[in-house]
This record gives C-alpha cells, structure tokens and sequence, in this order.
C-alpha cells in the first residue's frame, strides 16, 4: 500500500513543454524556465547537473522539497476529421482543462573527500489530454456545435512519469567535476478512445505501467571562479506500458472483449549546454541550449496479445506514424540576490517536436514561448523558503486539408499552461 | 420495405456500416453453448442505416445480437465432425411480437474457399454485422442461422470442405438448426417452429439437400424452401461441364473434383491433371480466396493441359459403371418429390449456374408429383431491365426470399 501511494504520488500527468518532456523539476529550474544548468545552487543540483553537487562550499547535507501546481488550458480545435475519402465529419471540439499538483523531491549528502552523492524524486514527463463530448455545447469562436469528435482519439490520453534518480558526482580537479547516476523510470499509461470509425461505434480502454531504466552523466568546467561552463546528458529510457488482459478492453457495438497490450513510447535523450557568469557573488547569468532527441519517436503502436477484429485493426492497431523531429529549446535566466532573497527571471524559446502533418488530438503541441520568475527567501542559515511562476504560451496550429496525415483539417487555439511551484530547502 | 432492402443491398453489396451508441462496460458474453461474436443495438443499427440514406427514418430497425456456437454433426462417411455456426436474433424486438417467438431461417452460404469468409469468423473477427442476417435479422425481424460448412469455422484445417456433397452439407445445416434450438431453450430466447430454408448457390444446393433429408427423416418442418440458384441436378452439371472445352471457374470445378474424389475414396490424381492434383491441397486449404486460386489453375477442362485428368473425362462418358456417373446421380437433390413448398429462385442472365438447371428441377419435381414447387426467374419478378449474373443475382435473390418469407409469418403470426 505504501509503495502505491509513493508512486501515485510521485507520478505527474500533464505536458508544459515540447512534447511530453517537463524539464522544470524544482523552484530554481522553473523559476529560471530550465535555464538551470550551469550555475545550480541548492539540492536540485542532484537532478540538473550532478556534477556541480562537489562544488558546493556547504559540507552539509541539502534537500529540497516542493510541490507544484499546474493548470494546462484547454486547447479548441474548429474543423473537420476526414477518416477516408468518402468520411468527412465536423470536428469542433474543446478538450478539458486539467488542473494537478506535482511533488519533487531533492537530496543531496554531505561530501566524502572528492565525492558527494544524492538523489531525486521527480516527474520528468507526461502527459493528459481528455476531450469529452458534451451535447449541446458550442464552441466560443464559432458558435458552433461541438461534437468533440476527437473522442474517438483521445478520450483520454495519459501518461505519468516519475523517476528516482540516484547520482554522485567527483572532483577531478578544482575546477573540474563530473557527475552521473541511474535513472529508474516508472510509469503508468492510460488510454480511452470512444466514438465512431468510418460509421463503427467502438472504443477502447487501456490502462498500462511499466518500470525501465537509463543513466544520466554531467560535467562542469570552471575556468574562472565566476564562470560555469556546463554539459548535462539524460538517456533515452523506451517506456514500454504493458497491459494484462484485465486492463486493455476493446469494444465493438455492445460487445467488449479484453485483450493483454502493450504500447512503446520514447522518453527521449536530451544533451545541454550552458554558460553562466556570476558578477559581484549576487547576479548571475546563464544561456542554455538543450537538444531533445525526440527523433526516436517514429510511431505509436499498439500491440495486442491476441488477434483482434479486425474491423478494429485501422483505428486501434495499425501503427500511427509519429516521425517526431530533434528540437533545440534556448533558454536565459537571470538571477539576483539581494540581503536574503534571491530573484529570478527567465526566457525560454521552446520548439515543438511534432510535425504538422504527424499532428493528433492528444497531443497538439506547438512552438512555445515560456516566461517565468520567482523568489527565494532565506528564512535563517539552514532554511528557506520560495515561490515561482512559469507561463507557457502556445501558437495556434492551422491544418489545410491534405497537410495532416492524420486527417485532421482546421485550427488548435489556445492550449499552454501556467505553473507555480513552492518550496522548502534545508541543510542539516 | 421492399424498396428499403433494395437500397440497401445495392449499396453495400450486403456488407454492414455501423451506427453509435453508448458502451460503459464489456458487456456479459456469458452464453451456454455459444459466444457472442456481435451485438449491435436497434438503435446502432438505425442510426447508422439512417445516416447511410439505405432507410427511411419510419423503418422498423432491430439490434443484431450474433452468437457462434459449436456443435457436432455427420460428414459423408458418417464420422462425426465438430463444427460451428452463426446465430442471430434481432434484439429490441417489441414484447408483443417476442411473445410469439422468432422465426427461423437457415440460410445456406454460398461457394467460399477462405476459413474467413465463413459466416461465424467473419463476425468473430470483425464484431461488426455482416451479409444476409442483417436483412433477415434486423430488418426482417427472423432470427437467421448460417453454419459455416465442414471444412470452415472450428473444422478449419481438421477436414477438407464438401463441396457439393449432399449428405454432409444436409447434416451440417440440420445439425445446426438442432444445435440452434438447444442452445436457445438454454439461453431463454423464445423461438416458435416456424422454420424457413433459404441459399444461395452453393447454398441453394445445400438448402435443398437439406430439405430432402429433413422430409426422409420427418423430426422437424420445414414452412418454405427458397433454394437459389444451385446446382440441384449434379449429374447434368456434371455433363455439362465436363463436355465444354473451357471451365469460367477452375477453382469450383477443381473443388468439386477434388471433394468427390476424397468423398468417394479415390486418388485425386484419377480425377485432376498433376500438377493440379498435388498443389490442391494446399490451394483450397482454406488460407485463399478464389480471386488466388483461379489463377493457379488451368481453365481448360481436360486434355494434358487441362484442369481434369483426360482418363476420368474419357471413362465418365463412355463407362456406364463409372464411380463418378453414380457419385453425380447420388448427389443429384432434384430428382425428388418434396412435400413442403419450394420457391426456386434464379436468374436468367446467371453465367455459372445456368437457369436452366432450375427449369429442369422444377420439371422433375412436378413431374414426380409435387404440388408446390414454382419456379420464380428473379429478373421478371422484381420487374429489372437486364439479366443478371451469378455474382450480381444474390443480392435481389435475398430480397426476394424475404419478402415471400415475411409474407408467410404474417399469414400465421399476424405480424
């Protein structure tokens, strides 16, 4: 029961960045919009950049431990659905604004001669995208009826992600330090699609887990006292989310029947760079660069432990081509300390991994521009405390007929998120 | 209604298109005796024919609830054989017609080499309503019975198909009927002992056979027989196809030859050219269509290139004593005198069972003293400006069939 509740806990569903990606996993790495490498300050050094854990003057212990409150947009979606030359339907639909909070957790220990190690407890990933017909209800932009179409897609589409990260780091020289750990990765996935294919009333339920692994390694140069210069990598970790037969049910009609399932999906590599510069030991700037290699991600497909009807293959079984493209994110990020509370202010430009023409409902994701900012309070020597804000913003997406290979045809607005993370740290 | 069943068969050549509806939770499949393949509401099945334009929104539509039942019957040396079978009933049926209980229809399939185009894997493997049923079913009201033969369904791969093979093709369908019945008293749906026999070439054999033992037998009644355009005279199909220089189908001759060969405990190298003999095991093993078959075979009748061993040709014209002449007699199911009222349906334009075949039957049947036995040509009767052919006819062949099924459950029942 317990290790139920730690992983229930511990396991986020939402998406706030290219992809299904959540790079912010601490108060600093979301006040600082991830431009959070290069000059790491607190206990989350243990999950951005492991290698910095040696360098910190403080020989005692430090963990930090927050929660953060996501609120993800709705997206709307104007248009149609084409499922075959002949099956053409309107499509407006709005999907479900999700609210969650997410806890993290960092540690990092007291150092051994070179050595200093630690840990995390974060959410590294997900994703939930709902859209739930609701008769009657006409969309804002168009006043017209929404028939949410989408269900059939993504009734619900989730994924939750959480990973416990145990690192050390070591000291080669006075400037020089390496870092790395292992990354346990455990997951839960949850798929609902319900409505109609090509005049087929069928539906599908899904609910898988999986727990895998990877590594992750950094590496910081200090050729001057107040420069930082960074490189962090995290490994690609397949999350591959089985299903038993009680928990994967397909339906045509009235009739369901179960089936065991299994789908894969890339928790995709990711390499930064960054730079920071410190003046005066009370501002500093860092610039960030991180390449995801979301290319990976060439198709969803769902696999099935028995043959299933096969008016249901197209729809439910036939691979969904993704071909997801690497994306660069930069970042900037200011820091400011005055007295006892530091200030934070970032930029991020972050690039959406999905190809317009591989675009589905439950996942529209778009180029973003992302803002943040927060505090940080000294409370006393051993404790502070802080809040900060991130906003995402998303482009809209045009489909002209033919563009999407999924078929969908109209214009996804909205969408985005707004994050406030707060946090206690402490050193004993 | 009649005009509702053409649009319908017109244009979805009898293959089905679904509507929605709301589906919480797997639904209970627990059945004795059976599974259920398919369960479709009235209101999937209305909303979807609706929006397809094939009904008028005023058309009584019924659910299409699908079960596939295993069962036990006889092949043509007697040994039992486990095979399988669809069911299906309408549902949503209003409670003073359910009272009465359903029809039944037995509805023979036509010709097919692919274990999947048998009635009860077709629906296991698609969940979705498909072919006649949906008419005789959820626009018919009938509740429709399709055993996939020997040789297709659970006897997949265990026994070679009977095509054209009286015996057999009777038991498997009266087997199923049985089979039918029982599993229905277990399962609480109401039928009454109205029973209807019906197929379409192959099928229309079948169905005759079908009737002829039933009547030998006497256990159960038959109200109507709508055989359609079979080859009920074997042994003049026989002739004639084997004195024609070129076969329009190899793969039914090839079949047939090879059936009557296994049936009949002779080498199929005797009947069929090598290297027809040995590849066609493997081509009619069930896994192809005939669209793969034909192209394997050769479409002369016999000679060294021929699809038939010249030998067997030779002997079947000049050898009164030959197995083959007394094999076609023995299958012959028009040679007969049945008591029940047989409708034959054909079309005159059909290229692969000469309408002829149905005058002859007719013929005989009357000139051995049956009383109801009317030949109906299809074209005429629905009043059509052209012939048809055997692929186009099946389709006008069942809206026939219903319509003088329907008419005959509304003299007894009254609805």
């Amino acid at each position: 029961m317990r290790k139920i509740l730690v992983v229930t806990i511990f396991t986020s569903s939402l998406i706030v960045a290219g992809g299904y990606k959540i790079p912010e996993q601490s108060l600093n790495s979301m006040a600082l919009g991830g431009a959070y490498v290069a000059h790491t300050t607190g206990a989350d050094s243990a999950y951005f950049n492991p290698a910095n854990m040696i360098f910190f003057n403080s020989d005692k212990n430090i963990m930090e431990e927050g929660l953060t409150f996501v609120h993800l947009n709705e997206n709307r979606f104007i248009g149609q659905q084409r499922l075959s030359p002949t099956d053409i339907y309107d499509a407006n639909g709005t999907s479900e604004v999700e609210n969650k909070s997410i806890p993290y957790f960092h540690y990092i220990s007291n150092p051994i001669g070179n050595f200093r190690w630690g840990m995390s407890l974060t959410a590294p990933a997900g994703l939930k995208k709902r859209w739930i017909a609701k008769p009657n209800r006409y969309t804002i932009d168009t006043s017209e009826l929404e028939n949410a179409y989408q269900e059939l897609f993504a009734k619900e589409f989730t994924l939750r992600v959480s990973e416990f990260n145990p690192v050390i780091s070591y000291k080669i020289l006075d400037n020089l330090a390496i870092g790395g750990g292992v990354r346990v990765i455990y997951s839960e996935g949850e798929v609902y699609n319900n409505g109609n294919y090509v005049n087929l009333p069928i539906k599908r339920e899904m609910q898988g887990n999986s727990v895998e692994y990877g590594y992750n390694l950094a590496t910081t140069y200090r050729p001057l006292p107040d420069i930082n210069l960074a490189m962090t990598y995290r490994s690609n970790v397949d999350i591959n989310e089985k299903a038993d037969s009680r928990d994967t049910n397909l339906y045509i009609g009235n009739l369901g029947k179960q089936y065991s399932a299994n789908v894969k999906i890339p928790l995709p590599a990711s390499l930064n760079f960054a730079i920071s510069k410190t003046w005066l030991d009370r501002f500093s700037l860092e610039f960030d660069y991180e390449r995801t290699y979301w290319s990976k991600y060439k198709s969803l497909d769902f696999n099935y432990g028995s043959k299933i009807p096969s008016a249901l293959v197209e729809p439910f079984d036939s691979p969904k081509i993704k071909n997801w493209k690497d994306t660069d994110t930069f970042r900037v990020g200011a820091t400011l300390k005055k007295d006892n509370i530091t200030y934070m202010l970032a930029y991020a430009k972050d690039e959406t991994p999905i190809p317009k023409e591989y675009i589905s409902y439950e996942l529209p994701d778009s180029d973003a521009n992302i803002y943040s900012m927060g505090l940080r309070i000294d409370i006393n020597d051993n404790l502070s405390w802080g809040v900060a804000y991130l906003h995402d913003e998303k482009d809209d997406i045009n489909l002209k007929a033919g563009e999407n290979k999924n078929g969908i045809i109209g214009k996804f607005s909205k969408g985005g998120a707004d994050l406030i993370s707060t946090s206690f740290s402490y050193e004993f | 209604m009649n005009r509702v069943i053409e649009k319908i068969l017109i244009s979805t050549n009898i293959i089905f298109v679904m509507g929605c509806g709301n589906i919480s939770k797997p639904a209970d499949t627990r059945v004795k005796g059976g599974e259920v393949v398919v369960d479709f509401s009235s209101k999937m099945m209305r909303d979807n024919l609706l929006q397809k334009g094939l009904i008028d929104k005023n058309q009584i539509v019924f659910g299409y609830r699908a079960y596939k039942i295993p069962y036990t019957t006889t092949d043509e040396h007697g040994d039992e054989v486990t095979v399988s079978g669809l069911f299906v009933i309408p549902t949503g049926v209003p409670s003073s017609i359910s009272k009465l209980g359903l029809s039944m229809v037995s509805d023979d399939h036509g010709t097919i080499f692919a274990n999947d185009d048998a009635p009860s894997v077709i629906a296991s493997n698609s969940g979705t309503p498909y072919g006649a049923p949906i008419l005789l079913t959820s626009l018919g009201g009938f509740a429709t019975l399709q055993p996939d033969y020997i040789g297709f369904g659970d006897s997949y791969k265990k026994h070679y198909h009977p095509f054209v093979l009286k015996k057999s093709l009777a038991s498997t369908t009266i087997d199923f009927i049985k089979a039918v019945k029982n599993f229905a008293y277990n399962n609480h749906i109401l039928l009454n002992n109205q029973l209807f026999l019906t197929g379409y070439s192959e099928g229309g054999y079948a169905s005759m056979a079908t009737l002829q033992k039933i009547e030998e037998e006497g256990e159960l009644t038959v109200d109507m027989a709508i055989p359609m355009a079979g080859p009920y005279d074997v042994n003049l199909t026989a002739y004639g196809v084997l004195s024609s220089s070129k076969l329009s189908v190899p793969s039914f001759m090839a079949d047939f030859g090879y059936a009557y060969a296994k049936a009949y405990n002779k080498d199929v190298s005797t009947v069929l050219n090598e290297p027809y003999a040995s590849i066609l095991p493997t081509l009619i093993d069930g896994s192809k269509t005939r669209e793969f078959i034909d192209p394997e075979l050769s479409y002369d009748t016999t000679g060294t290139t021929g699809l038939f061993n010249p030998t067997f040709v030779d002997s079947f014209f000049k050898d009164s004593n030959f197995w083959f002449r007394d094999a076609v007699i023995e299958n012959t199911v028009s040679n007969w005198s049945p008591k029940t009222a047989v409708r034959l349906l054909h079309c005159q334009g059909d290229d692969v069972i000469p309408y002829a075949i149905s005058q002859i039957t007719e013929a005989k049947m009357k000139g051995m003293g049956a009383e109801d036995v009317k030949l109906i040509p299809i074209e005429k009767e629905l009043k059509l400006d052209h012939n048809l052919t055997h692929g186009e006819c099946g389709e006008y062949a069942y809206k026939l069939a219903i319509r003088i099924f329907s008419k005959i459950r509304e003299e007894k029942f009254r609805y």
